[in-house]
């Protein structure tokens, strides 16, 4: 625990923690001493000598004091260690998240990751602040008693020991039989979890097709398997458990039935026995509250190792001595690149010229996006190089970078606030005039006509208060107004409704005016617009040119068009007579 | 303990009843090897030691503990048991009664609140079940056998004993003096470091292309450093009193009071010396369920969180079931003078007539929001109507049984679900019988037979795990599917918005298949899809404004008119780089 907790703490997190643990101990070890000397006390008391009994009271009364001086001024320490350690954890991460690779952010990362720098941090500033107390006590306090014991009597302080080494071995045991059975759990609550998940999202779907409720029959599996394992574990779990206690109150039972044999044979003074055999049976015992802990524990734990994880995750590297680019053209030099094992890209060579708009084709899932986000830096290629004005895009700073591109992507993130702000984000410094024909350029001025509060309305987190179409053109503004160089377009896939479509391709040809434009195409005018046609298959590019050149040379790109513009001129009709001749097609 | 939880562990009630008598015998067991040790002393330290008597209380002690292990066992294996049926229980019959509850319900809540409803929060309650009650038990137990001891003993040492934890009692409360205020507060800066962080790893990618790196980790840091703030203005608060109650209920606070009293009480006459040790055994074990109760507070607050949850989930209003169920004549369509609302104040669909006559096409087309999706999915009865009846066949869609009215009606979406179970199952979904010549020649007809057989393991294939299909690929499985299903009315919605391009071609031919002969409600966002329907309904803020042909309502020159020249403006003009 301590270890992983310093590890993360970094070098400024350290010190505290380690101070704070000392204390700890210092406290622990008082309170070990304070209750041995009940064993002069009652000594001095039942040999009817009081003011020997006073004298030692007054000693175990100064040990309290120092006791309660150590321990508040420790509980201080720990909150300050709590403290810190939240400051650093909160800016470590942040500075951490802020120079990953973008293309390291995926939805499910993304939720946890939320998770992470808030509860995780707080799961954390626990430990020091409540959780290490008691557990640094109950190992602390019982070994201190054991120890002094040895001054009154050995044979009982050996008594109370020899079964120490045989409840760790068994606490051991226990640990890893319970870990075996968690590996049962965890993987049944993760599947029922799936299963949950799938139950809600394809709720439709299962109640319109999944007859006779055999949509519950999976889930229902899931969660008796869950059961089942949770059962699995409980028993194993007693076995150990049984041992563990079952090893402690076997200490109880050899001190008591040992103390009672030498106090019976005469072998020992009675009150020190009887007064040892006080301390062993009650002081000795692990304290309670100790094992309560073992819950928040382990969500501290986890949350440790997942920043760990996160923390020893590759930024992206910044160049030693950053360079500037010179002009605005984009140029992949036999770039490959793989996700994970899965080579993606293999020898991408291309270039887009400056101000001359290039449009990418090619099968779902060939890489399209994956070239405008290796320009963005998402990632860093694997061979090869993406150059921007001549200049390695790993040789630029990443403000550099940034400052020379504007996205479009489809997935379009709004920050809470107002349409205004978001849009203002393009460029903190312009003008409100600058910022007025931006929006107006994008058409966000009809959006803010349409809905109550106008530009100062809020959009929701993620922009949840506008309709797809209506994000689009919010971060289209947003990137007028930025007026980088070079734009990178992931057209949209899925239709809107005909207003919005309409005024996205306006605002999209006013971002795009007189810049490099990268499109990933899906649209059949966009393609055909195009200066540069690149055809993307099997990791390269296949072929290149422009829609002329590309449809003469009847290969790849032609059967393309020919899909794709029968597609664009499919009608829905159910064959009863007006069904429009393209549909005869069907075999 | 409150209404909400007591309702949900109705149906363990007499388990954990039982278990919380085993636990209550195994804590009064547990108190006797120290009550053991204290008679001990007595009989040790007296003028004669009677050995018979040593050794019948050594064994009495040690038979105890025997006891106390067993009932603790079998307490805590009654409950952790329990809590397992009763929580699989629980996830049953709240996935039961959610199958019942509207479709459009799971529209309004994300899989991930449900997950979380019937895993965690259902989790969450482990603790009240498996723990609570017999913690409490304990709690209260133990220090009541072993003050009856001591007051057995010695009344007036027992009353001085109780002093500190009197104390400590009082100082304790002391702490939650403005508790609530002040855990608001907590929650507020919590809750900002929440939206911060969350904001700021979802919002990364534009905060890092417009170069605002800086300002947002700069924010995410404020609200981070305003929370650390309070954080510690709160406990330094506290500081001083917690750490005086904390001292005051610990066992050598607890010890050294025994010792100052009973060495008072001894010099006084009113004890005799052989009782300080009974309380010097027993008496520090008084104060240790304060801070048990302490700790498992925070734990029990979740839970009644949780099951309030759980509760709101297991109250979900379902659509009724009618008693008598109807079998629809045929499979024409009337919406007679349907409203609708979702949240009863804002009208979405306003006294809306539709019929699809049987074997026809029906086009709903509109601006977003105007409530087209809404009405297309009243149909297969997302939800209810507020006022006005949906019919199929004569029969209102509520007089039937799910089961007939998913025989009739069949739906094909834009996003698409596949079932983590094989291809073959997938397709066969609504006829788990039907043979493999059947599921394949569906697949044929929706051209994704080639592609199942390039699968590992064909149509064996599981979706998601040795089968990765793209979203057009997907589509038609679902496609599929509902050819498959055979139903007579089929609704399409913007299920020709692919999220696939490259293979619109062929989705659009399954289509056709599907489509061929039955009863079509489509509503379709790329105008010219739908320019040969029998019927075009124009929606605008929940009202069908305009109705007839393509052609009829291109010559009528109202909103489609609009719309279909805001269609074709641009195709076009694209993007296009100025040279």
């Amino acid at each position: 625990m301590i270890g992983p907790l310093i590890k993360v703490a970094g070098p400024d997190g350290r010190e505290p923690l380690r101070r704070n643990l000392l204390g700890l101990i210092a406290e622990s070890v008082l309170m070990g001493i304070g209750f041995v000397l009940l064993v002069p006390v009652l000594r001095a008391l039942f040999g009817g000598n009081t003011n020997a009994a006073w004298g030692w009271i007054a000693v175990m009364a100064a040990v309290l004091i120092v006791y309660i001086i150590v321990r508040y001024r420790t509980q201080l320490a720990g909150y300050r260690a709590a403290i810190g350690l939240a400051d650093v954890l909160f800016q470590r991460l942040g500075d951490h998240i802020a120079r990953l690779p973008l293309g390291w952010f995926g939805a499910e990362r993304v939720g946890q990751l939320g998770r992470l720098t808030s509860q995780g941090v707080i799961d954390v500033m626990g430990v020091p602040a409540h959780l290490l107390r008691p557990v640094v006590t109950a190992l602390t306090t019982p070994a201190t008693v054991i120890l002094l014991m040895f001054f009154f009597d050995w044979r009982l302080a050996l008594a109370a020991l020899i079964t120490v080494p045989f409840a760790a071995l068994i606490y051991r045991w226990s640990g890893d039989l319970v870990q075996r059975t968690d590996i049962r759990v965890h993987d049944a609550a993760a599947e029922a979890a799936g299963r949950i998940v799938e139950f809600a999202q394809a709720q439709a779907v299962l109640r319109a097709f999944g007859r006779d409720n055999a949509s519950l029959g999976k889930l229902d599996a899931a969660l008796a398997e869950q059961r089942a394992a949770g059962r699995a574990q409980i028993f194993t779990a007693a076995r150990g458990l049984v041992s563990f206690v079952f090893a402690i109150q076997l200490a109880f039972t050899l001190i008591l039935l040992f103390a009672t044999n030498l106090a019976l044979g005469g072998a020992i003074d009675e009150p020190e026995l009887v007064a040892l055999l006080v301390l062993a049976v009650r002081y000795v015992e692990p304290l309670l509250g100790a094992a309560d802990l073992e819950g928040a524990l382990r969500i501290a734990r986890n949350s440790l190792g997942r920043m760990d994880r996160l923390l020893s995750t590759e930024p992206l590297a910044e160049p030693g001595t950053p360079k500037m680019p010179d002009g605005a053209d984009v140029v992949f030099d036999k770039v490959g690149f793989s996700y994970g094992d899965v080579p993606l890209l293999t020898d991408v060579s291309f270039k887009a010229e400056e101000r001359a708009m290039t449009a990418i084709v090619g099968a779902s899932g060939s890489g399209k996006t994956t070239i405008l986000r290796l320009v963005a830096r998402f990632w860093d290629v694997d061979t090869g190089s993406v150059r921007i004005g001549g200049v390695d895009v790993r040789d630029m700073t990443t403000e550099v970078l940034m400052s020379h591109i504007s996205v479009v992507f489809q997935d379009v993130y709004l920050f809470e606030g107002s349409i205004l702000e978001n849009v203002r984000l393009g460029n903190p410094q312009a003008s409100d005039e600058d910022v007025i024909e931006a929006m107006r350029l994008a058409r966000v001025d009809e959006i803010a006509a349409r809905i109550p509060g106008g530009l100062s309305a809020r959009v929701g987190e993620g922009g949840t208060a506008l309709s797809g179409g209506e994000r689009q053109r919010v971060s289209i503004a947003r990137a007028i107004l930025k007026d980088a160089p070079i734009v990178l377009v992931d057209e949209a896939t899925s239709a809107l409704d005909p207003v919005n479509e309409a005024a996205v391709q306006a605002a999209l040809r006013a971002l795009t005016r007189g810049k490099t434009l990268i499109v990933v195409a899906h649209r059949l005018q966009t393609v055909r617009n195009a200066d540069r046609i690149l055809v993307l298959g099997d990791g390269r590019i296949a072929e290149a040119g422009s829609h002329e050149e590309l449809l003469k040379n009847q290969s790849r790109y032609a059967k393309f068009w020919h899909e794709r513009s029968r597609a664009e001129g499919w009608r829905i009709a159910n064959a009863s007579g007006k069904a429009h001749p393209q549909d005869q097609s069907v075999p | 303990m409150n209404a909400t939880v007591s309702r949900l562990t109705a149906p363990v009630k007499r388990v954990i009843i039982i278990a919380c008598v085993i636990q209550g015998i195994g804590a009064a067991a547990g108190v006797v090897p120290f009550i053991a040790v204290a008679e001990l002393g007595r009989v040790l330290l007296a003028e004669t030691v009677d050995q018979t008597a040593a050794w019948r209380i050594a064994y009495v002690a040690v038979a105890a503990l025997a006891l106390r292990l067993v009932c603790l066992m079998a307490a805590g294996a009654l409950t952790h048991v329990a809590d397992l049926d009763f929580q699989y229980h629980l996830r049953t019959r709240m996935a039961a009664r959610l199958s019942r509850a509207p479709l459009g319900w799971f529209d309004a809540r994300s899989a991930g609140m449900i997950k979380k409803a019937l895993q965690d929060d259902v989790t969450a309650l482990h603790h009240l079940v498996g723990h609570s009650y017999t913690n409490m038990v304990s709690a209260l137990v133990t220090p009541l056998v072993a003050l009856s001891y001591l007051f057995w003993i010695d009344w007036l040492f027992t009353l001085a004993a109780l002093v500190p934890v009197v104390a400590g009692v009082a100082l304790y409360g002391l702490q939650y003096r403005g508790y609530g205020e002040k855990m608001a507060a907590y929650n507020a800066a919590l809750g900002n470091v929440n939206t911060a962080a969350v904001e700021f790893v979802q919002g990364i990618a534009v905060i890092k292309t417009f170069g605002q790196a800086q300002k947002a980790y700069g924010r995410f840091l404020s609200h981070t450093q305003d929370f650390v703030r309070y954080f510690w203005e709160w406990v330094r608060g506290l500081l001083a009193i917690a750490a005086a109650a904390e001292v005051v209920l610990s066992p050598l606070f607890a010890l050294l009071a025994v010792l100052v009293a009973g060495l008072l009480l001894v010099m006084a006459g009113l004890t005799e010396p052989v009782n300080v040790l009974a309380f010097a055994v027993l008496a520090p074990g008084l104060t240790a369920p304060i801070m048990t109760l302490a700790y498992s507070q925070n734990e029990m607050m979740l839970a009644t969180q949780a099951a309030g949850r759980i509760v709101d989930l297991l109250d979900t209003a379902v659509l009724s079931e009618t008693a008598n169920p109807r079998e629809p004549q045929g499979s024409r369509v009337v919406f007679d003078d349907v409203s609708f609302s979702y949240d009863h104040e804002t009208q979405v669909l306003k006294n809306v007539d539709l019929t699809l006559e049987p074997g026809t096409v029906t086009a709903l087309v509109g601006p977003s929001g105007s409530g087209k999706s809404t009405l297309a999915r009243l149909l297969p009865r997302f939800w209810d109507v507020d006022s006005g009846v949906v019919t199929i066949g004569g029969v209102p869609v509520g007089e039937m049984t799910p089961d007939t009215l998913y025989r009739t009606v069949s739906f094909v979406f834009q996003d698409v679900q596949l079932l983590r179970s094989s291809i073959a199952d997938n397709i066969a979904l609504a006829r788990p019988n039907a043979s493999r010549a059947e599921i394949e020649d569906a697949a044929r007809a929706a051209q994704i037979h080639e592609r199942i057989l390039g699968l590992p393991r064909g149509y064996d294939s599981v979706a998601g795990e040795d089968a990765h299909l793209s979203g057009g690929e997907a589509q038609r499985v679902s496609i599929a599917r509902a050819l498959l299903a055979d139903a007579p009315i089929i609704v399409l919605d913007e299920a020709t918005a692919f999220a696939d391009p490259d293979c619109e071609a062929a989705i659009q031919d399954a289509l056709s298949r599907l489509v061929a002969g039955r009863t079509l409600l489509v509503i379709a966002h790329r105008l010219h899809t739908i320019t040969g329907a029998e019927q075009i309904c124009v929606i605008d803020e929940g009202c069908i404004v305009e109705r007839g042909t393509h052609e009829e309502l291109i010559g009528r020159r109202g909103l489609y008119a609009k719309l279909w020249a805001a269609h074709e403006s641009p195709l076009a003009e694209t993007p296009e780089a100025a040279k």
